[in-house]
């Protein structure tokens, strides 16, 4: 079970996450009224919520920082570049309170950045003054019925802090209703057995009731709106009294209903580890039907495996989760990095709805913000050098996301100088990563900046060229079982690709078997398998090229490849792959078939082998290994390189 | 190591077993279980110390061979031979391993209780993986010093 403090901080960061985009706009278009009435909106439920769940130093803070809004909603003051600026430092300031947790004590910060925003908020237009307020200031008065429901305190619903700040809408009558409270041998002490009535007389209008109630979802609220002349009794509304409730019919007040729920990512994980565990025990009741050759259970198997099938399916579907919200964090990223750098940059995104499981994006931020760092500190030229180029002052970092066959490719691109080949050579060789006589290929060049300790920048910056960034990176991605690949155009600018596994739990697998041993292929990579002809199996340490269908398709033999004894296997099979585009045949002893493969990581021993994407154990109970195609081809296509 | 007296000097329980006809421990507390031999999946590339993987109940263990760390013949699976299970912690990770051993011999308190620094000479095995001797029934007994003689040979693959 979550506290509600922690139901508060996942709360908080996704409004602090919205609230970051909405300043931004906001700095786009200083005059969007509607800009400034969600930045407004925003700070109110932190403040509210904030003090619901005890983060004290929080909800004061915020409050200072809602009353600049509020003034600029009355026109007293105005959206200014420094407001947007203290705006985001505030917002990072909330954030730094809610990860402190509830009860910590204002820090000095928080009185500093307060300063600055009563002072900015002060020294509005000259016409403030004079200036008529929007709101036209009508005295409204309201009857709200209060209900808890008998769980709310369980709940941790704070109604002494619903009531007061109720109270601190205008002039509030609380009464306490005490005619539900049993007899004190019945009394349950952790239920709520107490509602109540307030009378409210506030200008502040209706709208500012249902915020403060915003949170209180496990209590039956009530608001009408009675007339200003009524003298009516305490809770017995007069019946020209015009209703504003949004009642039910169950009487309950209709909540908007949120179409999705929010679950712990543990919770997730259990269930993929139950997923697998049941995909693993119905490929051993598959085997058991087969070997007894029951039609009757072969039915029942084959209606659990597609029953398993769709289940597979819809489970990894929860875990997929649009790339867009990790998009959206770094327009921040690189507004103030293009700020603190003096350099003109924007950023562009594309494919922000491209689906990655969720453990994929939680460790995605961390490389992306090294990459789009070290474009716009090393790759974004300064303005007079992109002038002088002939290129436009203003430089574009790309990111840009899409997913091919069963892989998510994550490119950042920039037009900026692009990587120099010299510099890099010469900064290997001075490092001692490749030997001064020895001729790489511009490839393997820029694979020597994912190495640690490789920096080329002249000056260290405090945003990047420490040379720690990129080997963090690949080593991260690579964690993910993905890949990096660099390309850049001397002068044109660099793209940084990032190829990720669609999940991370189960895929669709081809099962093979090699000297003996079983392996799967996912099933993403492959292609098709063909026969291989006996005159070209013979052959193969000739010349392994293989023709098919009019296209040459190259050749490698797994067991060559493992340095296993090659098997008495007569007819061997071919699974050609594809990679990158380009076809490569795999030699196997054996094509067993598809298989749902549930992929369970290598250990400490196994994990540093090349080609090797993770273990899953088969029906019969046998442990089998998957295969990573691209890392095959590419170890291959290295090997073949360096012996030419 | 800030337990070493936890480990050695208390009268811990260790596992002895036999590998080439030599009689070795190790704590207890390390061994999960002791099961039959398992039909092994041997590992491409892998490191020989290591060449393999188990399944051992639904989780899937890598299977090493101390038999090629102490440097001794290959072992011939026979009716004794068993597999250690063992809960291990390597380079900060809980890690499963499954070990071969020819035979099984005892649960017992008194070598890691009387254990002797490794004499000079007349170890055929290499120092670093042993922490001491004791005797049993007069028979020698050799301490394996569990962090060394199960660590990973080399630490990851180096890629280009």
């Amino acid at each position: 079970m979550t506290s509600p403090a922690d139901s508060f901080v996942q709360e908080g960061q996704d409004i602090l996450e919205g609230l970051e985009a909405i300043l931004l706009e906001l700095e786009a278009e200083p005059g969007s009224a509607r800009s400034v009435d969600a930045v407004f909106r925003a700070l109110h439920t932190l403040k509210g919520s904030g003090a619901m769940f005890g983060f004290e130093a929080l909800a004061r803070f915020t409050h200072h920082f809602e009353n600049a809004y509020d003034r600029i909603r009355e026109g007293k003051a105005e959206v200014t570049p420094e407001l947007i600026q203290l705006s985001l430092a505030s917002r990072d300031h909330i954030e730094r309170m809610i990860a402190a947790g509830p009860g910590a004590e204002d820090d000095p910060a928080s009185a500093a950045l307060v300063g600055k925003i009563e002072k900015l908020a002060a020294s509005g237009p000259a016409l403030a003054a004079d200036a008529a307020p929007c709101r036209t200031e009508t005295r409204e008065r309201y009857v709200i019925r209060l209900v808890p429901e008998a769980l709310a305190l369980r709940n941790g619903t704070r109604l002494d802090l619903l009531i007061e700040e109720l109270a601190e809408l205008g002039k509030a009558v609380v009464t306490c209703h005490d005619d539900k409270v049993p007899s004190l041998r019945e009394l349950d002490p952790s239920v709520c057995y107490l509602w109540w009535t307030i009378e409210l007389e506030t200008t502040k209008g209706r709208d500012a009731i249902d915020e403060v109630f915003i949170f209180a979802s496990d209590c039956e609220i009530d608001i009408e709106l009675v007339a200003e002349e009524d003298t009516g009794g305490e809770d017995v509304p007069v019946p020209a009294a015009v209703k504003t409730s949004e009642k039910g019919d169950d009487g309950k007040v209709v909540m908007p209903k949120p179409d999705s729920v929010r679950v712990q990512s543990h919770r997730l994980d259990e269930l993929m580890d139950q997923l697998g565990e049941l995909v693993i025990a119905q490929a051993r009741l598959n085997r058991i039907s087969i070997e007894m050759g029951d039609t009757a259970l072969a039915g029942a198997a084959e209606e659990i495996e597609r029953l398993v099938t769709g289940l597979r399916d819809a489970i990894l579907s929860i875990r997929m989760l649009p790339i867009e919200p990790v998009f959206t964090k770094f327009r921040r990223v690189v507004r103030d990095l293009s700020t603190e750098l003096g350099k003109s940059v924007t950023l562009e995104t594309r494919g922000g709805e491209t689906e990655v499981d969720k453990n994929v994006i939680d460790s995605l931020t961390e490389p992306l913000v090294h990459i789009i760092r070290n474009s716009i500190d090393h790759g974004v030229e300064l303005s007079a050098a992109r002038a002088a180029a002939g290129k436009p002052e203003q430089a574009r970092v790309m990111l840009h996301a899409r997913q091919s066959g069963g892989e998510v490719l994550i490119s950042i691109s920039d037009d900026g100088a692009g990587l120099d080949p010299d510099a890099i050579r010469q900064r290997g060789i001075e490092r001692g990563l490749i030997a001064a006589d020895v001729e790489i290929s511009e490839e393997q060049l820029f694979g020597l900046i994912f190495k640690p300790g490789f920096s080329t920048a002249k000056t260290l910056s405090s945003v990047s060229g420490r040379g720690v960034g990129m080997d963090a990176v690949r080593r991260v991605i690579e964690d993910l079982r993905g890949s990096v690949e660099v390309r850049s155009q001397k002068g044109a600018g660099t793209e940084v690709t990032l190829r990720l596994p669609l999940t991370l739990a189960i895929i669709d697998g081809l099962l093979v078997k090699v000297a003996g041993g079983p392996f799967v292929l996912p099933l993403s990579s492959v292609e098709e398998c063909v026969e291989l002809p006996r005159a070209d199996d013979v052959r193969a340490s000739g010349r392994s090229i293989l023709r098919i269908r009019d296209e040459l398709v190259p050749f490698l033999s797994l067991d060559t490849l493992f340095g296993f004894e090659r098997a008495e296997s007569e007819e061997r099979r071919v699974v050609i792959t594809s990679v990158d585009g380009r076809r490569t045949g795999l030699i196997v002893d054996e094509v067993i078939g598809q298989h749902q493969t549930v992929i369970k990581p290598l250990s400490l021993y196994h994990r540093g082998i090349e080609g090797l994407a993770g273990s899953t154990i088969l029906g019969d109970g046998s442990v089998a290994l998957i295969l990573d195609a691209a890392a095959i081809v590419k170890r291959a296509q290295g090997a073949q390189r360096v012996a030419a | 190591m800030a337990d070493i007296r936890g480990d050695i000097d208390t009268g811990e329980m260790a596992l002895t077993f036999s590998l080439d006809g030599e009689t070795f421990a190790i704590p207890v507390a390390h061994v999960n279980e002791i099961i039959d031999p398992l039909p092994v999946t041997r590992a491409p590339c892998a490191d020989p110390f290591a060449s393999g993987l188990v399944n051992v109940r639904g989780a899937i263990a890598p299977l090493v061979d101390l038999r090629q760390r102490l440097g001794m013949p290959p072992a011939v699976i026979a009716e004794t031979s068993r597999v250690l299970v063992l809960d291990l912690m390597i380079a900060g990770e809980t890690t499963k391993v499954a070990m071969l051993a020819d035979d099984v011999d005892d649960i017992t308190d008194t070598p890691m209780a009387e254990i002797e620094p490794v004499p000079e000479l007349g170890v055929r095995w290499p120092v670093h993986l042993i922490r001491g001797v004791a005797k049993k029934n007069g028979a020698l007994v050799i301490v394996l010093d569990v962090e060394t003689t199960f660590a990973p040979s080399a630490p990851v693959h180096s890629k280009i």
